[in-house]
């Protein structure tokens, strides 16, 4: 008797907590020129650790004690971006959501189920608050674009906040050493890699041309540097199971093969290009910092943009996170959206990019005596800089982050020698993807 | 007293341990009824709708389908070999293993004490920690595993980030397929798993050994029984509800594997570490898909309940409680 | 023979401790060259000091000993008084009782955090508090289980010899049953508190401030996204595991002395 009472308790325990999952308060439609009166605090959800977090911090000190509105932000970590894409998926069941949280496109569109993420168009049209026609072009088109999201509406869903570029580290001393420069294209990539190899007296390879990163996001790079594009044009399928990518996986597995490239674990590319055990290595511009500290010796390096089919087309893949905001109040959502403009701005893009290495958003963020000081000792933050714009954004539909796992599985497989035929396995890869795509409409 | 009197005193006192039992039931049950069974039963409702990032429509054991024969059919069924790989790896080696060490530190011997600290060390260090600590041993540049293996001449592995079979690397790439063996990825978190829950064993296996009365033995040692004699007819069958119990909570720590592998791998590579309960995890929680996500948990709990129910008929028959 | 047998396992067990430690006062290059050094070439102290200025630790470490604190006493009482009734008295439903128990244990627990966090946090509207982090831990079905087992052991004279003797449950509870299972009370208290201590995916998930979170969120914190500095981890889980071993050692001795005492009354 008294479970069967216990049993009905907890069912209705579970109810009422289910019951009121997940209903968000309607839309707002313009309520972008209204006054803030009084005080309004924000909780901002973030993944920085470390110095970046300080960094972080110090900007929301300054944002706090200078917006003129009360406004307060407040920082809370959340762990990793996986960590932070659980608790907000919690939170969307029990309704609790912070104002504002950092988040991967795909992250986005998963949230918009729930259709708790505020559409940030009529923000940044307000005439009162929002940004004029020269300020939103002075922000990088890639930048933009990328939270746009096609799939609803064409809205814009959130906002740059944490960007990079997929570049190419290269050790100039060795590149010297054997007479090369950095390579433009990917021919010339394969064969400086292969003359940068070093074995020592016992056979056993000392330096290798490329240290592999094994990376969806790197993949797609390659895809795009090779006139590939990710995704078809009406967002169904994927696009990038075509030639660039069978012709980037064949030669990854050749250079493998024969000696000239290898596959480190976890961050051990940084050391190895510390050490000179790899001449290159291809990853995001913001490990520069990372890579700076592993240097036992001082080394002249350079950070250009991959090796390219066409280097007068360039293209990379853009790297980073956004922040987005959610639905609340009409106060709560307009201050959230002062804070993320402010943080736009030109000094405080180019502050928080000399402190965390990530990019500014703002061409002209270029001017302030920040970044100009920076780049005198961080010349390759400027050489990272000046690629942005051949920076191409990833696909932001649902279903992404599995689709990135698809990517790697078949990356892994081709680097462990579990696959004979490349061209297959990318088409068979492709299937799979367009098949995660379809199950997510 | 009439015959009457007694029935009634006795259906009092009956009455009132019954009472006793549940006032004692009661502090516990509660917590564990709304934490644990009202969760469950909250996983079991979950499933039954379609609830992806959000709930929406009733669709009856559709979910189940899906899971067990439909698109996630593949992935559910390979996690479940994983998972039943895994067990077969770590929980039959855990059982010896600890058995062993604990009968051997129960005996009294010198430097006693500082055996017993060193084998509880790496049970009292946290999974992160361990975890961290293993991925640090198991580097395939720096590490001190593949400077071992160099020194007896076997060449450097990847470890954690192999998805080739153990017996597919021993037979130099012969044995493919099903008979590649596990992993070395899943091998790797094994012996870390191993290593860390040894000392977890040792302290129950101890603890159940201290609870033996020393009179049985000194009874046994007059009757002229050997060492070994002592072992299998005292100690074993004594121990046995200690080893029991370590059997059920071991296999159904092994089937419900997450910990170790949210910290060492994250499933990969290749999948080939991918755990029904990080398969569970990553379904909720990576993918939003809290439905599927909670059908398989379900289907996870009716196999450890079977599992469960199958030990208690076949062992506890032979369980010889004091 | 024994030693050696022993003391080969206790090497192979420690081993990796030693590896913690040592690389702990290596360089970044010291701990990053192949092959690595056995021994450090050189001691860097200030390792620790980094470590421990990445993340406000001290209030992290008093989160973990207070929640692990309270959850070990409330747990071991309720698992005392519920290990003592399935155990060793008669009441209805008995094994009905005990099997849902045990089939709650089964129950992955990745499939019931988003039923509790909507709970704590909708209806109980206890998130991001020490208590969240207290209360759904005061019962284990892991401890009634195991005492369960101890209890059973028992040997049924002396229950009988109290009943005789007029005493109830409470009192035979007190007076026989606990003094005889001072070891597996020992270990249940060790393992309770080790589980506080090793607890991530409930803390992350319902705390939100760091003026609530226990150490092992601290030391998740640690890895960074862009890079892995080995040395500084390791310097951060030598001083994670430092509390655990050190009260360990306390408890040890007190484990000793409670297999010795049930030795000799059993």
């Amino acid at each position: 008797m008294r479970l069967k009472l216990a049993i009905i308790a907890a069912v209705m325990v579970v109810a009422t907590a289910c019951s009121g999952a997940a209903a968000p308060p309607p839309a707002a439609s313009t309520q972008a020129d209204i006054d803030l009166t009084g005080p309004t605090a924000l909780v901002l959800w973030h993944t920085q650790t470390g110095a970046n977090a300080k960094a972080l911090q110090d900007l929301i000190d300054k944002f706090n004690s200078t917006n003129g509105k009360q406004i307060t932000v407040t920082l809370q970590y959340q762990g990793s971006y996986t960590q932070l894409y659980q608790k907000n998926l919690s939170a969307i069941q029990a309704g609790a959501l912070p104002e504002l949280a950092v988040a991967y496109e795909s992250f986005v569109a998963d949230y918009m189920k729930a259709d708790v993420v505020l559409n940030l168009d009529p923000y940044v049209s307000s005439a009162k608050n929002g940004l004029t026609k020269e300020s939103l072009a002075d922000i990088y088109k890639p930048y933009l674009d990328t939270n746009r999201f096609p799939q609803f509406g064409n809205q814009l869903l959130s906002f740059p906040f944490t960007k990079s570029l997929f570049l190419s580290y290269n050790n100039e001393d060795i590149l010297k050493e054997i007479g090369k420069t950095a390579p433009k294209t990917w021919d010339e990539f394969e064969a400086t890699s292969a003359a940068a190899v070093k074995k020592g007296p016992d056979g056993k390879t000392t330096r290798y041309g490329w240290a592999i990163t094994i990376n969806a996001s790197n993949f797609n790079g390659w895809v795009l540097s090779r006139g590939g594009s990710l995704m078809s044009a009406d967002q169904k399928t994927v696009a990038w199971d075509q030639q660039p990518a069978i012709d980037a996986v064949t030669m990854m597995k050749r250079m493998i093969d024969n000696g000239s490239a290898y596959v480190p674990k976890g961050f051990d590319y940084q050391t190895d290009f510390g050490t000179a055990k790899a001449a290159f290595v291809q990853e995001s511009s913001t490990g520069r910092p990372f890579f700076v500290s592993s240097f036992k010796q001082p080394i002249n390096w350079s950070l250009t943009n991959i090796p390219q089919k066409d280097p007068a087309k360039a293209a990379t893949v853009q790297y980073g996170a956004n922040v987005a905001i959610f639905k609340s109040t009409p106060e709560k959502q307009l201050a959230s959206w002062l804070f993320v403009k402010w943080f736009a701005d030109a000094q405080q893009t180019a502050e928080w990019a000399v402190k965390s290495s990530y990019m500014p958003v703002r061409k002209t963020a270029a001017d302030t005596d920040t970044l100009k000081n920076a780049w005198k000792t961080d010349t390759q933050g400027k050489q990272a800089f000046d690629q942005i714009g051949s920076s191409v954004p990833e696909p932001n539909v649902r279903g992404q982050q599995d689709i990135r796992t698809v990517i790697e599985d078949m990356l892994n497989a081709v680097v462990a020698g579990k696959v004979t035929d490349i061209p297959a396995a990318v088409k068979a890869a492709g299937v799979k993807a367009n098949q995660i795509l379809k199950d997510n409409q | 007293m009439t015959p009457v009197a007694v029935r009634a005193t006795r259906r009092r006192r009956i009455l009132a341990e019954n009472l006793l039992a549940y006032a004692f039931l009661l502090p516990a049950m509660l917590i564990l009824i709304v934490f644990h069974f009202a969760g469950g039963f909250a996983a079991v409702v979950m499933s039954l709708f379609k609830w992806d990032i959000v709930p929406g429509a009733f669709r009856g054991l559709d979910n189940y389908q899906t899971v067990l024969v439909g698109a996630r059919a593949e992935e559910f069924w390979h996690s479940l070999s994983v998972t039943l790989t895994y067990t077969a790896i770590t929980v039959p080696l855990e059982i010896v293993i600890s058995l062993v060490l604990a009968y051997l530190l129960f005996q009294k011997m010198k430097g006693r004490g500082i055996y017993r600290t060193l084998y509880y060390l790496p049970y009292i260090t946290s999974v992160i920690a361990a975890g961290v600590i293993f991925n640090w041993l198991m580097n395939p540049s720096y590490g001190l595993f593949n400077q071992v293996l160099e020194l007896i001449g076997i060449g450097p592995q990847k470890w954690l980030d192999e998805p080739r079979g153990l017996l597919e690397l021993i037979s130099g790439g012969a044995l493919a397929g099903w008979a590649a063996g596990p992993s070395l990825a899943l091998v790797g978190v094994s012996l870390f798993t191993i290593w860390h829950f040894i000392g977890f064993q040792v302290v129950l296996f101890l603890a159940g050994l201290g609870n033996i009365s020393s009179e049985y033995y000194e009874a046994a040692r007059l009757d002229g029984a050997n060492e070994r004699q002592l072992f299998t007819k005292i100690t074993l069958p004594l121990l046995s509800p200690t080893t029991f119990f370590v059997a059920t909570i071991a296999t159904i720590g092994a089937l419900k594997a997450f910990n170790q592998i949210y910290v060492m791998t994250n499933g990969g590579p290749l999948e080939t570490t991918k755990t029904l309960g990080y398969e569970i995890f990553h379904v909720f929680f990576q993918q939003g898909r809290i439905d599927l996500g909670a059908a398989m948990a379900v289907l996870l709990t009716i196999l450890i309940l079977l599992f469960t129910l199958f030990q208690f008929r076949v062992a506890e028959r032979r369980v010889h409680y004091g | 023979m024994k030693h050696v047998a022993l003391g080969g396992v206790a090497i192979v067990i420690a081993f990796p401790f030693y590896w913690m430690l040592t690389t702990a006062f290596k360089s970044f290059f010291e701990a990053t060259t192949f092959p690595p050094t056995l021994f450090p070439q050189e001691f860097h102290f200030e390792n620790f000091a980094t470590a421990w200025g990445d993340a406000p630790w001290l209030g992290f470490f008093r989160n973990t000993f207070i929640i692990a604190g309270a959850v070990t006493i409330g747990e071991l009482t309720t698992s005392i008084l519920a290990a003592y009734a399935f155990a060793r008295m008669n009441f209805k439903g008995k094994g009905v009782i005990f099997m849902l128990l045990l089939a709650t244990y089964m129950i992955p627990s990745e499939a019931t955090l988003i039923p509790n966090f909507v709970l704590v946090t909708k209806v109980m509207h206890i998130q991001d508090t020490l208590a969240v982090q207290i209360i759904p831990f005061l019962a284990s079905v892991f401890s009634i289980f195991l005492l369960r087992q101890h209890f059973l052991s028992i040997p049924n004279e002396l229950a009988d010899a109290a009943k005789v003797d007029g005493a109830g449950h409470l009192r035979f509870l007190r007076s026989v049953v606990l003094p005889l299972s001072v070891p597996v009370l020992v270990t249940v208290t060790l393992i309770t508190a080790l589980g506080v201590y090793d607890a991530f995916q409930w803390p992350l998930l319902v705390t939100n401030t760091d003026a609530v979170r226990p150490v092992q969120i601290g030391m998740a914190q640690f890895r960074t996204e862009f890079g892995a500095q080995y040395h500084l981890e390791m310097a951060a889980a030598t001083f994670v595991i430092a509390p655990v071993v050190v009260i360990f050692l306390f408890a040890q001795r007190y484990l000793i002395q409670g297999v010795a005492r049930t030795g000799i009354r059993g």
